[in-house]
């Protein structure tokens, strides 16, 4: 049966590239499509909003629901409390906002073992960063220790951040990547989904997903036809088929 | 009526020098495309109807009328059949379709057959057939047809010989038959298992379609009345997610919704809400870096951006006289033409306002006075009656003509104003800063899933952002 079927595939692949003669759509015609389009401008500023609201810019969404009338999805007070959490974590208060995270919703760590191992690790990085040796090896072995015996990729982490001790210049170590910034804005981002998640809103703003769809639509329309692109997503230039 | 603008102020100058381009720009005043946001304002609640599942009808039984009536019995409630003859050739076959063609207008078609008994040979057949199918031929034997067989599990597509597929199937067996209408394939199930697909290629309408014979066979319909035995939405999930996959795969300039969000702002003159943003993304850790082709274009948006602010901000508190008299202090240029589509939109506004108050008199001397010489114009005759109209309801927001009432109609007429300034500024490269930037990629966005859709004979889902915007929310 396969090879019948690889056979008969290949078939409807020849089939398609002989009659690969692609629709060419010029830009007048393409223009006249794009002004049809119905867009609604409660619509884009609901998509901006969501933007502000889901990336925590609080102040510009208060602006924003002033200037144009565009309801928040979600109560613009709970975004203070989630940026504080954020932002304790960015500037390396792990207890912080380990601390808020439970003052919001308890819940949010209890159900998120993973989550809260990434911020006690963080906390530990916190620690070894500012050479504060004996606690980095007492909170390891009282916190850590007992959650890497439940879990074996906790205890790989585990192993990896407590290398740190062992440099001596950690600056320049294997295992550096852990006391860089990126790590901690990583861990800072996964708190911020989890809250938001656990107020039931999505995670990620919506504009980029719309922007990758844009360029995945224009690759899947390249099979059939030819017509003007945009390849520049900052200046929306609408590009001839020949350029 | 009035002439056009003769001259404009000083800082206009450069447009004076092109007169002919400019008076054939102002003759297509591009501020009229404001109106058709009326209409579509208007056409609010028919939208939201044509949202599900867009009106289209789906096969909800079998048809007794053009089935092969000699060789089959179709139940009273049109959801089984039964061969009745013993079959002598290939000319006898009981096929029956179901009374409407599949939908097409969304992801994928099911339907799933039950075996209630194989009679005494078990030919039964699934499988999608066109309006003029021979009916008394298996699906699949002649051309633009297909169709599953439970004698041999093969799948027919247009000859009298099989290609292999899947497991045979017989009495108590459900089989299931569907089309994906994003891969353009169909797809075949058997007690709840997918079992393979194989390419669509018959264009236009499809209908389900079962045949039967042998003697005794009896095979029931379920047109989705009945819980379905394939988790067919679990099917369209998990073609959702590959497909989200692949978008999530795609690689966009990092940060560069932030530089869209800030051009948006930019553009329409939300400007407190800019300052925020602004202030907001130079204090983040690390500060968030945008693009440079925006700080290029920054200056081209940013024209006029605290006149704009101020005069959105008019509009929409429903100050309209405080926003004509700004226009005519600062751009008299817009206000010159008395029937330009500014001034129009404007006037509305400020009966609307009047109605809104409830100051009914006010309102209609004001119509008689400012809104008459506007009748006669056929680009706006529709929408000052259905203005007016707002006088003949006694709660005039919940009337057909409440549209008018809510707070998208002053945002509206703030961009229309905002888009009268924008055009005045002399460094303006081309019309097509009438938009922003993001609603030039969401249009294009749009225009690419609608021709591709319309390349596959316009099945499966059609893209639109408000549906997007508002699916998701829920999860």
């Amino acid at each position: 049966m396969s090879l019948f079927r690889i056979f008969i595939n290949q078939l409807d692949e020849d089939d398609l590239e002989m009659a690969s003669s692609k629709k060419v759509i010029t830009r007048e015609e393409w223009e006249k499509k794009l002004n049809a389009v119905k867009l609604r401008k409660e619509d884009m500023n609901t998509l901006v909003m969501n933007f502000l609201v889901t990336e925590g810019f609080v102040e510009a969404a208060d602006k924003f629901q002033r200037e144009s009338g565009t309801k928040p999805e979600i109560d613009l007070s709970t975004i203070t409390d989630r940026m504080a959490v954020k932002k304790a974590v960015q500037n390396g208060h792990v207890e912080d906002a380990i601390e808020k995270v439970n003052d919001l919703n308890p819940e949010i760590l209890d159900t998120n073992p993973e989550l809260f191992f990434h911020l006690q690790q963080q906390r530990l990085i916190e620690l070894i960063r500012h050479g504060k040796i004996e606690e980095a090896l007492e909170f390891a072995q009282e916190e850590l220790a007992p959650r890497g015996e439940e879990n074996q990729s906790f205890l790989q982490e585990l192993e990896k951040t407590v290398a740190l001790l062992v440099f001596e210049d950690a600056s320049n170590c294997p295992v550096k990547d852990l006391l860089d910034i990126s790590h901690r804005l990583k861990t800072a981002s996964e708190v911020n989904a989890a809250i938001l998640t656990s107020q039931s809103h999505e995670k990620d703003p919506k504009l980029p997903s719309l922007l990758k769809m844009l360029i995945w639509a224009q690759n899947q329309l390249d099979e059939k036809a030819v017509y003007p692109h945009i390849n520049d997503l900052s200046t929306a230039q609408l590009q001839d088929p020949s350029e | 009526m009035t002439s056009l603008p003769m001259t404009a102020s000083s800082d206009n100058g450069r447009r004076n020098e092109n007169d002919e381009t400019s008076v054939a720009v102002n003759r297509r005043d591009p501020i009229v495309h404001f109106l058709d946001k009326i209409r579509l304002s208007a056409t609010k609640l028919g939208d939201a109807m044509e949202d599900d599942n867009e009106g289209e009808e789906s096969p909800t039984e079998l048809n007794t009328i053009n089935s092969a009536g000699g060789f089959l019995i179709v139940s009273p409630d049109k959801l089984s059949v039964k061969y009745t003859n013993t079959n002598l050739h290939g000319y006898d076959v009981g096929v029956a379709q179901a009374n409407k063609p599949a939908p097409f207008k969304c992801l994928t078609y099911y339907f799933e057959i039950f075996v209630k008994d194989a009679g005494a040979k078990g030919k039964v057949a699934i499988g999608f057939t066109k309006e003029g199918f021979i009916m008394r031929r298996q699906p699949g034997w002649e051309v633009n047809s297909c169709g599953y067989h439970g004698d041999d599990g093969n799948i027919y597509r247009g000859k009298g010989t099989g290609e292999a597929f899947g497991p045979t199937y017989t009495t108590g067996d459900t089989v299931g038959g569907g089309i994906d209408y994003a891969s353009q394939e169909f797809f075949f199930t058997k007690n709840g298992a997918f079992v393979g697909k194989i390419p669509k290629d018959i264009k236009g309408h499809l209908f389900p379609t079962v045949a039967v014979h042998s003697q005794n066979e009896e095979v029931s319909v379920n047109f989705g009345k009945e819980k379905f035995v394939f988790d067919v939405k679990g099917y369209e999930t998990s073609a959702r997610n590959k497909q989200e996959m692949a978008i999530e795969k795609v690689s966009i300039p990092p940060n560069i919704g932030y530089g869209l969000v800030k051009t948006y702002l930019l553009h329409y003159g939300y400007e407190e809400t800019l300052n925020a943003f602004n202030l907001a993304t130079k204090t983040t850790v690390p500060p968030i870096l945008i693009a440079q082709e925006n700080v290029v274009d920054e200056d081209d948006s940013s024209y006029d951006l605290h006149q704009r602010k101020t005069l959105r901000k008019l509009v929409r508190s429903g100050d309209i006289d405080a926003a004509l008299a700004n226009l005519q202090d600062w751009y008299p240029q817009i206000v010159q033409d008395d029937t330009s589509v500014v001034c129009f939109l404007l006037h509305c506004q400020k009966f609307i306002e009047f109605v809104r108050v409830g100051k009914l008199a006010e309102g209609v001397e004001f119509g008689r006075l400012e809104l008459a010489k506007f009748v006669g114009l056929t680009e706006f005759q529709d929408i000052i009656e259905d203005c007016f109209a707002l006088l003949v309801y006694s709660k005039p927001e919940e009337s057909p003509v409440g549209y008018f009432l809510e707070d998208s109609q002053r945002e509206l007429v703030a961009d229309a104003v905002n888009a009268a300034i924008l055009s005045t500024n002399p460094d303006k490269k081309d019309v097509s800063h009438l938009h922003s930037h993001l609603e030039i990629l969401l249009r294009q966005l749009t225009v690419c899933c609608l021709e591709r859709r319309s390349m596959n004979g316009d099945q499966g889902e059609t893209f639109r952002l408000h549906h997007v915007l508002n699916n998701s929310t829920r999860r």
